[in-house]
This record gives C-alpha cells, sequence and structure tokens, in this order.
C-alpha cells in the first residue's frame, strides 16, 4: 500500500556533517534533559564496571583473605551500588524517553505548521503517503537516533573505556591484548549490522508488496473468479512468499551469526587471558579475581561494541530520514504576501482577469492562454466546456491557490497580489466537487465555514441549501459524526454540508466548482431557490453541468483549450447554435431520462 | 544454507482447534523434526555456557589453588574455546532451524491464505470488510510469525537454561541453590503485571497515534478546503491537540517503562547479592570451593534474569494466541469448489439458456429471485431492464454459478447448469463489468489478464484496436508497458472500461454478460464503446444489464424485472405496442425531445 511504499525508499546516503549538526541541533531547546540523561547512562555505565571490579575483590580480598569484615564491607557497597544504578537506570529511560517523544512533537509541529504554509502546486506534486511518511515515520527514526542512539553509544563507549581503565589497573599487560582486539570486534560488529538492516529493508519492502498482493486479491476478487484466474495468481503469490521466505531466513540467519561470532572472537580473548593469567598467576602477577574480572570484562564487552554497530549502521538510515524531512521544512512556499500586502477589509468590487496565462509547469503548454474577462460587481458566470479546458484553472487562479505566469488578475480595482493571502481567501466561498469533511460533528464541520458562528446560524444555513431535512432525520441530528473524511454519509449528503459551509462563510465571492453534481434534481432546485438571494448579492462562479444552474448566469462562458470558444447569456448562445447549443442538447437529453427514467434510482439525499 | 525449498504440503483446515495452543501445534506439521532440532539445539547451547563455568571451577580450584597441572594450561584455554565455539555453533545452528520453521510455516499459511480467499464465494465476500481480512493475512499472520520464531523458542531457551543450571547449581550445592531462587516467583509475577501496564500504556500510545494521523491525513487530503477558509491556525490548533496529547501518553508510557526495567532490576540484582554474600560466606567457612563460588557467581545470572523476560513474554505471546483465532475464522470457510460438476463437454459452449421456474434466495424467504422463465437461443441478445435491486445483477451471477440457483432449472445446452464445473462456465463466459476493476500492473497485463495462453503483441493491439482504446494507450509515455493505478496513470471510466472489453475479446468466451453503463462515460466517447461493444456482442449469447432503453433497442429478448420478477418480456417492437412500463419508458423519449424543441424555441 502507498504508505508502506513511501516508508521504505531507499537510502544511499553518504554521511552528511551539515545533516547530521541540524539532528543535533533539534536538541538545542531541551539541553538540561539531554545533560540529564548523557549524565546518568554514563553513570549507568561506570557503575557497570564498578560492580565487576567490587566481585574481583569479593574473591581476592573477601574469600581468599578469608576476611569476613572486608567482605561485608564490600556487600554494603555492593547493595548501594545496586540502588544507585536502578535510581541512574530510571532516570535515563526516564529522562531520554521522554526527551525523544519530545523531539518527536517537535519535529511534528514544525512540518504541520509548515504545510500548512506550503502551496497548492507543492501538493500537487508530493504525493500525501509521502508527506505523511515524513511526519510520521521519518520523525521517529530522528528522534531515536539523538535519543536512544545517544544513550547507547554513550553508554558503551563509557563502559568500554572504564572497563579498560579496571583492566590496565588490574595487569596492564593482559589489557593491551585487549584493547588489540576491540578494532576486530568493532569491525565484524559493523558489517554484520550493515548486512542485517539491509536484508530486514529488503524484508519489508517484500512485506509490502505482499500486502498490496492481498488487497488486490480481495477487491478484485469478482474479477479474479470471473475470470478463473486463480491458479496464476497463486503461482504469482507463491513467487513473492518464496522471495519472503528467502529474505526473512537470510535476515534471520545473520541476526543468528552475529552474537555466535562475537562470543567466539571473546572467546579467543578469554583462552589468551587464561593462558597468559595463568602463567603470570604462577609468578604471583595476578589473583583469581584479577583473572574472573578479565573473564567477566571480556564477555561483557560484546554488548557495547554490538550497541556501536547498531547505532552506526542506524545513523545513515537516520540521516536519510532527516535530509528528506528537511527538505520537506526547507521548501518554500511559491504563493506568499507580498511585503506590505494589505487587507482591505472588503474585496467587493470587479474582478479582472488582464492578459492571463497559466501552466501547472513551467514546461508544460499553458492550461490558460492570454485569458482576458471582465466580470461586474454581483455577476454570475457559469463556465461550461470540456474536462480540461481550464475551468477549474480559472477558479484555482481566482482563489489565489496559484497565481498568473503572467498577466493580472484586479480585484475591487486592487491589483490581487498586492492583498494578503488572508483578505482575499476568508472572502472567497469555494465548494468543490469533490466535497471533503473532517472527522467529528455535523456541526463541527459547519462551523468549520465560520468558527464563531451560532446555532442558529448554522440552522439557518443548512435551510438555506436544503439541507436541514437530512440533518434532522439523523439520530443524532447535528451531533452526528461523520466519520473520518465524511465517509459516513453518501456524496449528495457531504456535498449539501459542504455547500452549507461556504453559505455560513458569509462570503463576497462565491465559487462553485460542481458543487452539487450528486444531488437529485429535486434537492438541486430546492438549493437553486434558497440560494438565489446569495447569489444576487455576491459575485458568483459556477461551474456546473446541470442545466438549470447555467441558464439563469448573468454570462455563460464555454471554455476550451485555455481559451474563451463563446461568450454570452443562455438565449443568445443557444442562437448561436454553435458549442454551448450541442452541450445543451445533449445534456438535456441525458438530464431528462434521468429524471423521467422509472427505473432509475437517484441516490436520494435523504 | 540449507534451506527445504518445497513447502510440506498441509491442508490447513484440518489444523482448527478449540484450543488454540493445540491448533498451533498442528499447524507445525511437517516441521516438527526441525523445531525440535531448534530447542535441542538451544539445550546443547546451554549446556556449554554451563560446561564453561564448570570448567572455570577446574582451573581455579585444581590448577591454580591446588596446583595440580595434569591438565595443561593451554588445554584449558583451548576448553574455554572450544566451549564457546559449540554455545555459538549450536545457537545459530537453533537460529537457522527456527527461522526455518516459522518462515516455512508463515510462507505456508501466506498461500493458502491467499488462495483460500479467493475461492471463498461471492456471499463471504459481501458480508466481509476488505480491510479486516487485509488485516488478519498480513498483521495476525505476523504475530503467528513471531510466535513460532521468537516467543516460543524464547520461552524454550528460558526454560532450558533455568533447567540445566539450577541442576548444575543443586549439584554444586543444594543448599545455595536453593537460596537463589527465593524470590524468583516474585519475579515472575512482578514482571507480569508491570509488562501488562506498559502493555496497556502501549496501547493507548497506539490509538493516539492513529488519531493523529487520522488528522495529518485529513488535512492534507482537505488542504484544498483549509486554504479556501483560510483555516491554517484552526488546522495548526486541532493538530497541535493530538499532537500534544500523542506526547503526553508517550511520557506516560515511557514512566512506565523507566519504573519496569529499575524495579525487576532491583529484585533480581537483589537476589543475586544475597546469593553470593551466602556463598562467599560458606566459601569462606571451608563449606564450598573458592571455583564453585566462581561458579555459582556465573550461572545464578542464568536463572534469574532470564525469568524476568519470561513474565514479558508471556503477556506477548498472548497475541499470538488471540492471532491464531482470527485467522482460523477464515479458514474454517470453506471454499467454493471450482472443478465440481459432472459434465465437462470437450469444446466450446453453443450458448442456448432455458430458464425454467427459477428462483434464487440469499436468505430464506427474501424472494430475490421468483419464477424467472424464459429462452435464449445461441447468439441471441437480452437484455435486462429494471430498478437496481430488481434482481438483474443476481440474475447473470447466477450464470457462471457465483450464487447457486435456489429453486427450478437452468438448462445450458440441454444440460442442467449445476453440472457444469464453474471452472469451465467461468472460462466460456466474459463479463464487462459497469465499474472495471484493473490491477496495478501494466495496461499489457491487465489485457492478457485471466486470458490463460501467450498472446502475441499483434494479438493485444488488434483487441486494443477494436475495443477502440489502442490509439488512447499509445498517448501514454510506456504505450503498452504503461502502469496502472497509482503508481501510474489514472484512466477514466470509460477507458477501463474498453480495456476490459479486449480484454474480453482476447479470452473469447461464447456467452456475454455486460453491464451497460456508457451513461457514466464522457459523451464524447460513448460512440467507441458502442462500436466496441459491438464488435464485442458479435456470434455471442449476450446477457445486457442496461440502464438506458437507447442501448438495447436491437436486442432479441427483454426482460423487464421488478422485484425478483420478470414483469414484461419481448422484442422492442413487441414491448412498445403493450401498455406498461416499457411504453412509458420509451414515451419519456418523445416527450424528451418534445420539451427540447419547447426550450430551443424559448432561446431561439
Amino acid at each position: 500500500m502507498a504508505d508502506n511504499y513511501f516508508e521504505e525508499e531507499e537510502f544511499h546516503t553518504k554521511f552528511d556533517g551539515k545533516v547530521f549538526h541540524r539532528i543535533l541541533s533539534l536538541t538545542t531547546p531541551h539541553l538540561k534533559w539531554l545533560i540529564g540523561f548523557l549524565v546518568t547512562i554514563a553513570g549507568v555505565a561506570v557503575l557497570d564496571s564498578i560492580s565487576t571490579w567490587l566481585s574481583k575483590r569479593i574473591v581476592d580480598d573477601g574469600i581468599i583473605a578469608g576476611n569476613t569484615e572486608v567482605l561485608t564491607r564490600i556487600m554494603i557497597m555492593y547493595a548501594g551500588l545496586i540502588l544507585l544504578q536502578s535510581a541512574c537506570m530510571f532516570l535515563f529511560i526516564y529522562l531520554a524517553g521522554v526527551l525523544g517523544e519530545r523531539i518527536r512533537y517537535d519535529l511534528r509541529k514544525k512540518m504541520f505548521n509548515h504545510l500548512q504554509a506550503l502551496s497548492l502546486n507543492y501538493y500537487s506534486k508530493t504525493p500525501v503517503g509521502w508527506i505523511m511518511a515524513r511526519v510520521t515515520s521519518d520523525s521517529e527514526r530522528v528522534a531515536d537516533l539523538v535519543t536512544w542512539g545517544l544513550v547507547d553509544s554513550t553508554w558503551a563507549v563509557m563502559s568500554i573505556t572504564t572497563s579498560m581503565i579496571f583492566m590496565f589497573i588490574i595487569n596492564w599487560k593482559m589489557a593491551l591484548i585487549v584493547i588489540l582486539l576491540l578494532p576486530l570486534l568493532l569491525y565484524i560488529a559493523i558489517q554484520f549490522r550493515k548486512r542485517i538492516i539491509t536484508s530486514y529493508r529488503e524484508v519489508r519492502k517484500t512485506n509490502s508488496k505482499i500486502v498490496g498482493a492481498y488487497n488486490e486479491n480481495i477487491t478484485g476478487v469478482r474479477v479474479i473468479k470471473a475470470l478463473g484466474r486463480e491458479k496464476e495468481n497463486l503461482q504469482e503469490f507463491s513467487g513473492l512468499t518464496e522471495k519472503m521466505y528467502h529474505s526473512a531466513f537470510r535476515a534471520a540467519w545473520l541476526s543468528g551469526l552475529f552474537l555466535p561470532t562475537v562470543q567466539i572472537v571473546s572467546a579467543f580473548a578469554v583462552g589468551m587471558v587464561v593462558l597468559y593469567g595463568g602463567y603470570q598467576a604462577q609468578i604471583g602477577m595476578m589473583t583469581i579475581g584479577g583473572i574472573q574480572a578479565f573473564v567477566s570484562y571480556i564477555t561483557f564487552m560484546m554488548w557495547p561494541v554490538q550497541d556501536l554497530a547498531r547505532v552506526f549502521a542506524d545513523m545513515q538510515q537516520a540521516i536519510a530520514s532527516a535530509e528528506r524531512m528537511f527538505s520537506l521544512i526547507d521548501s518554500q512556499p511559491q504563493i506568499i504576501d507580498r511585503p506590505r500586502a494589505i487587507d482591505p477589509g472588503t474585496i467587493k468590487g470587479d474582478i479582472i482577469f488582464d492578459h492571463v496565462t497559466f501552466a501547472y509547469e513551467k514546461e508544460n503548454k499553458p492550461v490558460l492562454d492570454d485569458f482576458c474577462l471582465h466580470v461586474k460587481r454581483g455577476e454570475t458566470i457559469a463556465l461550461v466546456g470540456p474536462t480540461g479546458g481550464g475551468k477549474s484553472t480559472i477558479v484555482n487562479l481566482l482563489c489565489r491557490f496559484y497565481e498568473p505566469v503572467s498577466g493580472k488578475i484586479y480585484i475591487g480595482g486592487r491589483d490581487y497580489t498586492s492583498l494578503s493571502l488572508q483578505a482575499i481567501q476568508s472572502r472567497i466561498g469555494v465548494v468543490l466537487q469533490t466535497p471533503h469533511l473532517f472527522s467529528g460533528s455535523i456541526t463541527e464541520n459547519l462551523r468549520y465555514g465560520r468558527l464563531d458562528a451560532t446555532n442558529d446560524e448554522i440552522i439557518k444555513a443548512t435551510k438555506v441549501i436544503g439541507a436541514y431535512d437530512f440533518i434532522m432525520h439523523f439520530e443524532k441530528g447535528f451531533d452526528t459524526e461523520v466519520g473520518e473524511g465524511g465517509n459516513l454519509l453518501s456524496v449528495g449528503q457531504k456535498q449539501l454540508l459542504s455547500l452549507a459551509r461556504a453559505v455560513l462563510a458569509n462570503p463576497e465571492i462565491f465559487v462553485m466548482d460542481e458543487a452539487t453534481s450528486s444531488v437529485d434534481t429535486l434537492t438541486e432546485a430546492l438549493i437553486q431557490k434558497g440560494m438565489q438571494t446569495l447569489l444576487e448579492s455576491t459575485t458568483s462562479f459556477i461551474i456546473a453541468h446541470r442545466l438549470s444552474t447555467i441558464k439563469k448566469a448573468d454570462r455563460i462562458l464555454v471554455i476550451e483549450n485555455g481559451r474563451i470558444a463563446e461568450i454570452g447569456t443562455h438565449n443568445e448562445l443557444l442562437r448561436l447554435r454553435g458549442k454551448y447549443y450541442q452541450l445543451y442538447t445533449r445534456q438535456f437529453r441525458t438530464q431528462l431520462e434521468a429524471a423521467y427514467n422509472p427505473f432509475e434510482e437517484l441516490s436520494k439525499v435523504s | 544454507m540449507s534451506q527445504p525449498q518445497a513447502i510440506p504440503e498441509l491442508d490447513l483446515q484440518s489444523t482448527i482447534s478449540k484450543n488454540r495452543l493445540l491448533g498451533i501445534f498442528r499447524m507445525l506439521k511437517g516441521f516438527r523434526l526441525r523445531y525440535l532440532g531448534a530447542v535441542t539445539s538451544l539445550g546443547v547451547s546451554a549446556t556449554a555456557k554451563t560446561l564453561t563455568y564448570m570448567l572455570l571451577r577446574y582451573f581455579v580450584d585444581t590448577y591454580f589453588i591446588a596446583q595440580d597441572k595434569t591438565i595443561g594450561l593451554i588445554w584449558i584455554a583451548l576448553g574455554f574455546v572450544g566451549l564457546a565455539a559449540v554455545e555459538g555453533g549450536f545457537t545459530f545452528l537453533s537460529a537457522v532451524l527456527a527461522s526455518q520453521t516459522a518462515e516455512g510455516i508463515t510462507r505456508r499459511l501466506r498461500n493458502y491464505l491467499y488462495d483460500h480467499i479467493q475461492h471463498l464465494s461471492f456471499t463471504y465476500h459481501s458480508k466481509n470488510k476488505t480491510g479486516d481480512l487485509i488485516e488478519r493475512s498480513t498483521s495476525d499472520v505476523d504475530a503467528l510469525r513471531r510466535f513460532y520464531s521468537d516467543q516460543a523458542i524464547s520461552i524454550g531457551r528460558i526454560i532450558l537454561l533455568f533447567t540445566i543450571n539450577f541442576i548444575t547449581l543443586i549439584n554444586l550445592n543444594a543448599r545455595l541453590a536453593l537460596y537463589s531462587i527465593i524470590v524468583i516467583p516474585l519475579i515472575l509475577i512482578v514482571s507480569m503485571l508491570l509488562f501488562k501496564k506498559v502493555s496497556a500504556a502501549y496501547e493507548s500510545y497506539q490509538e493516539q497515534e492513529a488519531a493523529l494521523s487520522t488528522t495529518l491525513q485529513e488535512n492534507l487530503a482537505g488542504v484544498r478546503v483549509v486554504k479556501a477558509f483560510s483555516r491554517q491556525f484552526y488546522e495548526i490548533e486541532k493538530f497541535e491537540k493530538d499532537n500534544w496529547e500523542k506526547f503526553m501518553r508517550g511520557k506516560k508510557l515511557t514512566l512506565m517503562d523507566s519504573l519496569f526495567w529499575p524495579f525487576s532490576d532491583i529484585l533480581c540484582s537483589g537476589q543475586m547479592l544475597a546469593g553470593y554474600i551466602i556463598g562467599a560466606t560458606m566459601a569462606i567457612n571451608g563449606e564450598i570451593s573458592v571455583g564453585t563460588y566462581l561458579a555459582y557467581a556465573g550461572l545464578v545470572v542464568y536463572i534469574i534474569y532470564p525469568l524476568r523476560n519470561l513474565g514479558r513474554i508471556i503477556v506477548q505471546t498472548s497475541n499470538g494466541l488471540v492471532s491464531y483465532g482470527r485467522v482460523m475464522d477464515i479458514i474454517k470457510e470453506n471454499r467454493e469448489p471450482l472443478d465440481q460438476g459432472d459434465y465437462l463437454p470437450s469444446g466450446s459452449l453453443q450458448g442456448k439458456f432455458e430458464f425454467s421456474d427459477v428462483k434464487f434466495e440469499y436468505e430464506p424467504g427474501d424472494h430475490t429471485l421468483e419464477n424467472i422463465t424464459f429462452t435464449v437461443k445461441p447468439g441471441q441478445a437480452i437484455a435486462l431492464l429494471g430498478s437496481t435491486g430488481s434482481g438483474k445483477s443476481t440474475l447473470v451471477n447466477l450464470l457462471p454459478r457465483f450464487y447457486e440457483y435456489t429453486g427450478g432449472s437452468i438448462l445450458l445446452d440441454g444440460i442442467e447448469l449445476n453440472r457444469y464445473p464453474r471452472k469451465y462456465l467461468r472460462q466460456q463466459i466474459g463479463i464487462v463489468e459497469q465499474e472495471p476493476f484493473l490491477f496495478s500492473r501494466s495496461i499489457r497485463e491487465n489485457i492478457t489478464y485471466g486470458v490463460g495462453r501467450e498472446v502475441s503483441d499483434t494479438e493485444v493491439e488488434s483487441a486494443a484496436r477494436a475495443a477502440a482504446i489502442h490509439d488512447v494507450i499509445l498517448t501514454f509515455q510506456d504505450g503498452y508497458q504503461t502502469l496502472v493505478g497509482e503508481r501510474g496513470v489514472t484512466l477514466s471510466g470509460g477507458q477501463k472500461q474498453r480495456i476490459t472489453i479486449a480484454r474480453t475479446l482476447l479470452k473469447n468466451p461464447r456467452v456475454l454478460i455486460l453491464d451497460d453503463s456508457t451513461s457514466s462515460v464522457d459523451t464524447e466517447t460513448e460512440a467507441e464503446i458502442r462500436e466496441a461493444l459491438q464488435n464485442l456482442m458479435k456470434n455471442r449469447t449476450t446477457f445486457i444489464i442496461a440502464h438506458r432503453i437507447q442501448s438495447i433497442t436491437d436486442a432479441d429478448l427483454i426482460l423487464v424485472l421488478d422485484k425478483g420478477r420478470i414483469i414484461q418480456s419481448g422484442t422492442h417492437h413487441s414491448l412498445i405496442n403493450q401498455s406498461g412500463i416499457y411504453q412509458q419508458i420509451f414515451n419519456i423519449q418523445t416527450r424528451i425531445e418534445d420539451e427540447l424543441e419547447k426550450e430551443l424555441a424559448i432561446g431561439g
């Protein structure tokens, strides 16, 4: 599925100091927490080494010396050590964990707020799944690096260092043997980790393919049965699961081989310690406790080494994640308020498209080409024409979702780029063909149009567009939950609500882009009637198939290939016997057929 | 690495059991020896570890203190290396065997589920949600995989470690051994209780994560609405609320976590310390040797610490059991037998249908179809007209035996329909759906999908031409190799339908089911689709589910359905002369033309 797909993008990033520095700087606002967990984790590491040292003393100074008094003292120290270590452990888990959550929170907030400022052109070329993956999984990965990554590496470095110090204290010659072994251990561990990570990535990739295959198999089950393709499907799927088997198995045996290998290498070190220590002991240079401590330090050493290797390998992924995240944060919104942009308090007045040319991508053919139009205040303009002709582009430009490549748009006598975005967009009511609602109740969704609307105003708006009745049919009325994206309602119902939402906003310019395509003719007529006053008082742009909607417009524009092919009133255009005439007659037939067909079950709104 | 290339066959329906552990054991069939090997290897490796400490004891007591040098230092050193090699080797072997088992079982389960799902009946699929089925086939299967690969093995490992080391300790000194396990039940219980709390905090954290994702997703999908109402600040506040809540829950989860580890650590370390004190005192008093003390100090770790994990694993294991039940809910459904049927013609069908008094009900007594009687000659076109829910879709779904008629008889070429194997019928019947489903593969693969033989490029192209889609395909950058769907091109409804038509042309069925939905298609392409359909219908018995009267005037037989019954039947000419619904619909057409005239008169 899409989301998994975007999470499993390839990472081929080289280590980049700048990015790394930027990642670290995420912790600057929370420096106290950072220092707190670094100190406590270092404490845990040091206390670990000390406890091994104490174990040595139990043997040498307690048991072998037969000194109960010393033994008691050591044991008391040991008990204190345990308590101290537990306290440190609590602190570092808590501090690092909370800091991690906090950085995740910071990152999500930063990205989300930035996303709100980005222009539509960003959204049109960036899949939602990609953005989601940045905000959710990439932020986790980066936060993990600056918390658990730092915890692990600090702990590892500290425990290796303190162990080495103690070993040097006990017997420096033997300690030298161990220090020579360290790079080898680290090298082996890193090589393993790298391969393990790649193989797990392979597993996840195959897994998302498997999920995709299940998805198609279930959603397309009717076609599969009809075409009798079960056998081939299973064969294809078996190919996938076989691939999964091999990559999962590879990942498992690599992980399974890792620890034993490190263990065996350290066993050689232990063997050498026994050999050399046994020899040294004979000449009185080494105690039993000393040998035991060496064995403990060496066998324990594989854990910090393993952690270091993991941090190192994860770091590459985290840096790649960070780069993608920063690319989101760094992308500039294309449409922003100009310096000294103003809000004149109202944008009522004429709207002029002055030789406007526009293309969504610079290299593409313009969607609008030298487009000129003068709309008088209060006029209702209908836009008709084939899909892709440029109708929606006109609306997008008017709402300043995009700005013209060349030419100017004037609203109320001002070049609209001299106004603030807020000034324009808060006064234009837009209703789109694919109505989008948010999870929450009907009231909450309607209030989206005007946050301070009273309940009475909300009810009034729903009555204007004829949505009141169907809302009251619900058991919970206006408190009915609409579900995620409004999926508990029909498309027609969602369209009505988004229309009511726009009406509630009390706009000065009204834009309807196929806003009522999924409501039945009867409801449509009701909407017409209810909105009459609104349409008369505002300047309106209407894109519609429904003839009744178009007919009443003051002017109708037939838009084709980015230009005005025909312009005039309904009657004028019919007389032309041109494109509008053809469009109209054809739609008239289909529409009446639908209206009269006793079989055609209309998607009734209520 | 040696790997089993073929997976042992097993009908997973036979593994179903009310006792979930028994069911999980049954699913091991074919892998049991391997799995036993994995556990045995763990035992060997644990023994080697124990022997290492016994060697240390020998080294200290005999070689070091008693100065008995019968066995040389070099041999003792080699002994340590050798034992480590054995321990490591068998740990690795166990990992290999366990993952072969777990991955093998999972692979078998995945294949079985996939095949099972595509063999379940239409009735099952219409009752179950896609998301739920996918969840069960992926997440639950993965939970089961983890059960075999990690949890069961870990439990085995912990028990083995405990047993072997405890027995060794008893042999070293029984009293010391018994003192060392006093608080172990407490560790187990405390870790289970604490971990349950951690799990609960984790779940609530996950819930909030889902809520946050929804908010984010809705915001991104509704970006035009947000901008249109310039509600950026409102959205930022909404997200902030969810985001902060996630932070707070994360903080709580962290707190639980940061309490669990040190708290259980104090218990474990306290127990260990007590053992050290007793052991050291015994060593000073000469009750045990120094070497014994050292061996004890090493071994006791492997008795105490793993048990803390045992509590955690037991809590996690319950997930695997729940998942087993959820997966088995799918598996226990019976498959639709594709080959069942005693009459298998060697060649193609003629396409003659005789329906007599056919009846169908989804639930007893719902009268979905009743008294359906009509006859179709090979090559004829039959149009079904009726409102949604009138039974026309159900009627055509009886033909490929997607549903089994519950009464009456359908003779196909003189033989009762349910004597034909489903597979054969579906090879002979082609379906062009109203909302065609395309797969996210290349256009070429979609056209050849289900044709069941190698198809040359020229054949594909000529089918595409006949379906009036060839030219459209060539406008795409990758032509026939263009991917369809999210990661490729988005096709319009009409284009999808024409690809389906091309596919059906290649399949060359004797009987055709057409869901005629040209009304939903752009008027410009309507003529092209009509032509493509004409090509398709030639020489085939065709059932048309009609939405408009214009497309069926040529049909050899028109059936008007209402509430599961045929209320009118005949040809177009005979029906327009009868009073009834058909005539009404037809008259509407003339009325429309009249009204249009009127409209234009006003305008012109």
